[in-house]
């Protein structure tokens, strides 16, 4: 008779094992941070009239890529008031790789054209549109000019 | 009916062997089914997370990857555009617009309310988090995952931008991974089954195999074998109770020895007393004849004294008892040495009743009768046993009805199981039920208050003793309408082919 119970009870435990575990509904569980990436439009710099790196918000209806920031900002301030150090350029394709932290951008312009501050002006830019889409705050920018050394920086109004 | 291996099984399953054999396979079973449990619930468990942390990581990543593509504040293009990102079953909503396929086909009823509250407190909270939840639809188990889409600063503030997506995940290949998993248990569990039998065999032979000799050794104990003995090796319990029943053994063997040796002695003392008292019995018996004789024949007045002669009869008359007494003890002390000597012949117990009941003139009160169950061949009642040794049984049983019973005293004699059974009946009271048990106890007196009875009191004891030595047996028991009833039973015995006189020692 005892032998039965035992065997009674091996078996329930063995048939508890089987059904006890599995893919059974569960709770809500949190997991990694929510993606980013929305947004109305594109953030631009440029310097005010007193030559301080101002951000620009352009109501572009989408944040777009790296790229089009860059492309955005080399076609100018428009009529905003606001000015550029870059020199004007008709062509506005660059090349943007981001390896970790590491950023480079290939600007259509000689480091002269760029100038040091419109230097400032591009990896502003790009990492705001970097930091926007998600990408890390810590993110280097290298950029490399067609005529003239590289340079890399972080962008002094961005935390 | 049930086979006879299931009977045994059933028989071993009661003993200590099943009891073992059950409580070690159970434990066994029970350690290795608790370990496969405990073994898939834990990779059940990974399997699951790692599942969930790769799908949230792809929806998180196709999310981010298509976002800034998609126009801010969203239309429903751009809610399609979304939601065509994220997968098939996805759905995407924003301020009570929604785009959704698949699994959320019905929109917003299909999104489990628990994760909707949690991805709404969620987009409230500083750090909005990805959720997720395991849920039961059609049968099928899915992984929902759930997270708001965040607008982020160029400083790296994140706020909420109203944009929820949510996207689901058929688990049917985690599930069948599990199935597999927990196959895998329940088989490694089943294959420790004959291997916990084998070893439950293995052990109990260990444990029972001393018992088993334990009880072996008891066995001759009982059956008399006092030098039996078992090994006992180890210093475990069971060698403890083989040590402890040798023991036993030994000081029940010492002590049988020194009871066999003090009966032995008082045997032997009765039997040299009877011995020593018979030479100067004979020579006493014979001097008080002769005084008997000479009183009886004496006319002279001055010796007739009537007072001598009375004297003279009655020493005649004790000396004679004392000399049938002493026979009686030492026909005793031969039964209890073991010397009795059984001289077997073909007798006729009618004809050795009838000599008897006319050597010692009782033929007036003895009727001897042959029972309705005559031989088959309807001759004479013949067993093999000793002439004289038959003559004393039923000189004893019908001297004792005439003495203590009542005349007629009836001799019956039948045939019965495979012997010759002779009945002794008298016309007496009966024997009182006390005493019945006692009447063939030596020198029991049924009426303590007559001492001087006659005989010996040894009379019936030693027509029992005679009844045993030829194989049969001697009851005692009072007839419904009284009167005592002795019946000695003795059996046919073989008829041997050579009439030589065969000893048998009790």
């Amino acid at each position: 008779m005892r032998q039965r119970i035992v065997s009674a009870l091996a078996i329930g435990s063995i048939a508890l094992a089987l059904s006890g575990c599995g893919l059974g509904p569960s709770g809500v569980e949190q997991g990694a941070a929510a993606p980013t990436g929305v947004s109305a439009g594109m953030t631009l710099y440029f310097y005010d009239s007193s030559g301080t790196l101002t951000a620009q918000q352009r109501d572009t209806g989408r944040l777009g890529s790296v790229q089009d920031a860059i492309a955005l900002l080399l076609t100018g301030p428009g009529s905003s008031g606001l000015t550029t150090a870059l020199t004007p350029t008709t062509v506005t394709r660059t090349e943007v790789r981001l390896s970790g932290d590491q950023m480079s951008i290939v600007v259509p312009l000689t480091a002269t054209e760029a100038t040091d501050v419109g230097t400032d002006q591009i990896v502003c830019t790009a990492l705001a549109s970097h930091i926007q889409s998600g990408g890390s705050p810590d993110t280097t920018v290298t950029v490399h000019f067609t005529v003239g050394s590289d340079t890399t920086r972080t962008c002094p109004v961005l935390p | 009916m049930m086979p006879s291996w299931m009977l045994r099984a059933l028989r071993a399953s009661s003993g200590l062997r099943g009891r073992l054999i059950g409580t070690f396979v159970a434990v066994m079973v029970l350690g290795a089914a608790a370990a496969a449990w405990a073994g898939v619930q834990q990779s059940t468990a990974s399997l699951i997370s790692s599942h969930t942390d790769s799908a949230a990581a792809d929806l998180i990543s196709r999310v981010t990857q298509v976002s800034p593509s998609v126009r801010y504040p969203p239309r429903q293009d751009s809610l399609d555009q979304l939601r065509n990102a994220v997968g098939v079953n996805a759905l995407v909503g924003f301020d009570g617009n929604t785009s959704s396929s698949g699994f959320f086909a019905s929109g917003w009823e299909s999104v489990p309310s628990d994760l909707r509250a949690a991805i709404t407190a969620q987009e409230r909270s500083d750090d909005a988090r990805v959720s997720t939840q395991r849920v039961e639809a059609d049968g099928t188990s899915w992984l929902v995952i759930g997270t708001p889409v965040m607008i982020t600063s160029p400083e790296g503030e994140r706020a909420p931008s109203g944009i929820e997506v949510y996207a689901a995940y058929d688990l049917t290949d985690v599930g069948q991974q599990v199935d597999a998993l927990v196959r895998g248990a329940a088989v490694t569990t089943a294959l420790v089954l004959p291997l916990a039998v084998l070893l439950a065999i293995l052990a109990s032979r260990s444990v029972l195999r001393p018992i088993a000799r334990l009880r072996a050794t008891a066995q001759s104990l009982a059956a008399g074998d006092l030098t039996a003995r078992s090994e006992s090796a180890g210093v475990d319990e069971l060698a403890q109770l083989t040590r402890t029943v040798n023991e036993m053994a030994e000081s029940l063997q010492s002590s049988m020895e020194s009871l066999a040796q003090m009966e032995e002695g008082s045997r032997r003392f009765a039997a040299d007393v009877s011995h020593e008292l018979r030479t100067p019995l004979s020579t006493l018996t014979a001097a008080v004849e002769v005084l008997h004789d000479v009183l009886a024949r004496a006319d002279h007045a001055d010796l007739s004294d009537d007072d001598a002669r009375e004297s003279a009869e009655l020493a005649f008359h004790e000396t004679q008892r004392l000399v049938a007494l002493v026979e009686d003890i030492m026909e005793v002390a031969r039964f209890d040495a073991g010397t009795t000597q059984v001289r077997r012949e073909t007798v006729d117990i009618a004809e050795v009743a009838r000599e008897c009941v006319s050597v010692r003139g009782w033929s007036d009160d003895v009727r001897i009768t042959r029972g309705p169950a005559r031989s088959a061949n309807g001759r004479s009642v013949t067993v093999r046993a000793d002439r004289a040794r038959l003559d004393v049984i039923l000189a004893n049983l019908i001297g004792n009805a005439l003495t203590h019973g009542r005349a007629p005293v009836h001799v019956e004699m039948s045939t019965r199981d495979g012997g010759v059974s002779v009945a002794v009946i008298d016309s007496g009271p009966g024997i009182p039920p006390d005493d019945l048990a006692h009447v063939f106890t030596r020198f029991y007196k049924a009426d303590t208050t007559r001492t001087r009875a006659h005989g010996s009191g040894l009379g019936l004891a030693i027509a029992r003793e005679n009844a045993l030595a030829h194989g049969g047996t001697l009851t005692a028991e009072n007839r419904d309408g009284g009167g005592a009833v002795f019946t000695l039973w003795l059996p046919l015995g073989e008829p041997d082919a050579s009439e030589t006189p065969e000893e048998d020692h009790r």
